[in-house]
């Protein structure tokens, strides 16, 4: 597949659907962007995994603030908190909120996505958040063996309800097809490749216009020439303007990132921007 | 949406899904194949009992024991005189003004009409056989208003009993137990001493073993006189517009005439009192096979949230709630029971109108050409809602465990 692939991920650009207006806008205006509250932040964040004296403090304290249209990379060690920090960003775990003394944390360990605090949101308003502002990328595709590369894309959006099924289906379409998928449509997810998997689980991703796409490890399953696939698709995504965090363990893929923050031991040890490459 | 998902996991696996709805499907035909047995062969006997013997009978007993004649007498309920040498008389039993006990029940609401009787045992002998049973005195038109009896003479007139003195309906059993047939004559003899020839003018088939083996009619006055009962009636027969509204209105007519008076559910207390066992054998059983089919569907829930445990982490990632998780797995189990039940509830029926037809003769507590079914809506609207309710409980365990798993905790054991 490789150059065919390649030169479909080069044409993702002109394809994806833009980023909203507003977004682009207040990148370039200042002014515009202070007043509207950033799109991820986490404040003094904490997560405690286990109870009691069993507890393993995951994240120590992290604030960070993600805009909008950034391209953001996580590094670390294994262990150092970077896919807690991510699943706390995406709404799809909540931080803790005291020690394992029970004093709470000063100030308050809260996230927030869009100036939602998800600890202030009950179970169902946090995944309608989920539904409508983030997109999931993982490791592992996670597609649904049931169905289709075209079903699995459009279920997203047949949970937010935005458009009738017939709609959502045609938007699946589009999308597998702008990846280079339009083959493949009516093909169940798991007699696909490996690469065209998470090109799908992408276009999934990618499904109900995320304000924000967050991807664990997005290539660590793939061979060279899907990661160096998937790699593209994401910068041509951040080119257009789609907000990305990723975290990854391959330091070639995260220099491509606007940002890059190195996670130790729970905490971000730097936070630097990096010069475009070229 | 839900359904979508739920619907495309329920037929992945065809033959698993198949088993659990035949599971399900077996139940409900059982249910109802063991229900509509059951309730024909209680219906028959109850239908025809009642009928051909009355929906309220008045006995010839005071409502309340009359107070001893010592007690009246010393104010003591312990008191007791022995006296020596005297016999005591004995005591005829009767209703007092009967005409006119019949021309006040009859004027109460709901009651069409109201007959007098007597009766007692008696002894028939035909040739060499014997027999014992008992007679009914009976005013043949006034009989035939508050029974069927007349109805189910199929030898003979019942009615033939008014232009016979000597006439005397006999059940089936007791006619092929002696030997008899229309135009013979019997002896009969009751314990007091009654002697006379009765003449076969009928024999009725009701079909209740009970009846068909122990009971004759006769006029009214013969058969006082048999039993040495001269112008004595013991019972009055009572019919009403609808018998299920016995109960009450004998509990009226006792308050009103002074005598014990029962309804046909406390005449038959015993045998609706094994009915009602038989029902709730029929019930426990019919509940065991839901059950299993309850666990069928358990399982194979259970396997389906095991097996789909990455899709439910990645459901919720993109925005599924616990309920919309625990929907999709509860909707399989609401289309399981679904498909079961309605194809139990067809096959029920047609399992009910082909055991009606077969051939097989029966003759127990009642008798009957072909098993007794019989077909009430309950039967089906109850093991429809009770199949669909198990099966969706059943179906809740597996969903809510689904809903519970933590996304996060599901991405990290995989990675």
């Amino acid at each position: 597949m490789g150059h065919t692939d390649l030169s479909v991920a080069r044409t993702v650009t002109a394809a994806l659907s833009s980023p909203p207006v507003s977004a682009s806008k207040s990148r370039d205006t200042g002014a515009r962007v202070e007043q509207a509250p950033p799109l991820l932040q986490a404040c003094n964040v904490h997560r405690l995994l286990g109870t009691a004296d069993l507890a393993t403090q995951v994240l120590r304290g992290v604030s960070v603030t993600i805009d909008k249209c950034e391209y953001v990379s996580i590094v670390g060690q294994s262990g150092s908190g970077k896919s807690t920090l991510l699943y706390l960003l995406g709404g799809l775990d909540r931080p803790t909120q005291s020690d394992s003394n029970g004093e709470a944390f000063v100030p308050a360990s809260r996230v927030l996505i869009d100036g939602a605090d998800t600890s202030e949101l009950d179970e169902s308003s946090l995944a309608r958040l989920r539904n409508e502002k983030i997109g999931f990328v993982f490791q592992f595709h996670y597609l649904l063996k049931e169905f289709t590369a075209q079903e699995n894309v459009a279920l997203p959006m047949l949970k937010l309800k935005k458009w009738p099924k017939s709609e959502c289906l045609d938007r699946a379409a589009a999308l597998l097809k702008q990846l280079g998928l339009e083959s493949k449509l009516a093909r169940r997810a798991n007699r696909l490749s490996g690469g065209e998997q998470q090109r799908v689980a992408i276009a999934r991703a990618l499904a109900n216009e995320p304000a924000a796409l967050l991807a664990d490890e997005p290539t660590g399953n793939l061979d060279k020439r899907n990661s160096e696939l998937v790699a593209e698709i994401f910068q041509e995504l951040a080119a257009k303007g789609q907000t990305l965090v990723m975290v990854t363990h391959d330091l070639n893929l995260a220099q491509r990132a606007r940002r890059m923050i190195t996670m130790e031991d729970g905490t971000i040890v730097t936070d630097q921007v990096l010069q475009p490459s070229g | 949406m839900l359904w979508f998902i739920s619907q495309r996991y329920l037929f992945t696996h065809v033959r698993q899904s198949l088993v659990c709805i035949a599971g399900v499907t077996i139940s409900v035909l059982m249910f109802i194949m063991m229900t509509s047995l059951m309730q024909g062969f209680t219906d028959k006997f109850i239908i025809e009992t009642v009928e051909s013997s009355g929906h309220i009978t008045i006995h010839d007993e005071p409502r309340e024991a009359e107070t001893k004649i010592l007690e009246r007498a010393y104010g003591d309920k312990n008191a007791v005189l022995v006296t020596e040498g005297v016999k005591p008389r004995e005591q005829v039993k009767q209703i007092k003004d009967p005409t006119g006990l019949i021309r006040k029940v009859r004027s109460l609401p709901g009651v069409i009409d109201a007959a007098p009787m007597v009766n007692g045992d008696v002894t028939a002998t035909y040739g060499t056989k014997t027999y014992g049973m008992q007679v009914f005195g009976v005013e043949p038109d006034r009989q035939t208003a508050v029974t069927t009896i007349g109805e189910k003479v199929t030898d003979g007139a019942f009615h033939r009993l008014k232009k016979t003195a000597d006439g005397i309906v006999l059940g089936r059993g007791i006619a092929q137990t002696l030997g008899v047939r229309i135009d013979d004559s019997l002896v009969l003899t009751s314990p007091s001493g009654g002697r006379t020839i009765g003449k076969v003018v009928g024999i009725f088939d009701t079909g209740v073993t009970p009846v068909d083996y122990g009971r004759a009619y006769m006029l009214l006055n013969p058969a006082q006189t048999l039993l040495n009962k001269k112008s004595i009636v013991n019972e009055i027969v009572i019919r009403l517009s609808d018998y299920t509204q016995a109960k009450e209105a004998a509990q009226q007519i006792e308050s009103i005439c002074g005598y014990k008076t029962y309804s046909w559910q406390e005449a038959n207390e015993n045998f609706l009192k094994i009915f009602a066992i038989q029902t709730i054998i029929t019930y426990f059983i019919t509940g065991a096979l839901l059950v299993v089919a309850a666990f069928g569907v358990l399982n194979i829930l259970i396997m389906a949230v095991l097996e789909r445990v990455n899709d439910i982490a990645i459901l919720k990632s993109f925005g599924f709630s616990r309920r919309d998780v625990t929907f999709i797995f509860v909707q399989q189990g609401l289309v399981i029971g679904l498909i079961g039940s309605i194809i139990g509830l067809i096959l029920g029926k047609l399992s009910v109108e082909g055991l009606r037809r077969l051939p097989i003769k029966m003759e127990g507590l009642v008798k009957a050409e072909g098993l007794l079914m019989s077909e009430h809506l309950s039967t089906y609207v109850t093991a429809f809602i009770a199949t669909m309710v198990v099966v969706v409980l059943a179906a809740m365990y597996p969903a809510r465990r689904a809903a519970g798993y933590d996304p996060v905790e599901v991405i990290r054991g995989a990675h």
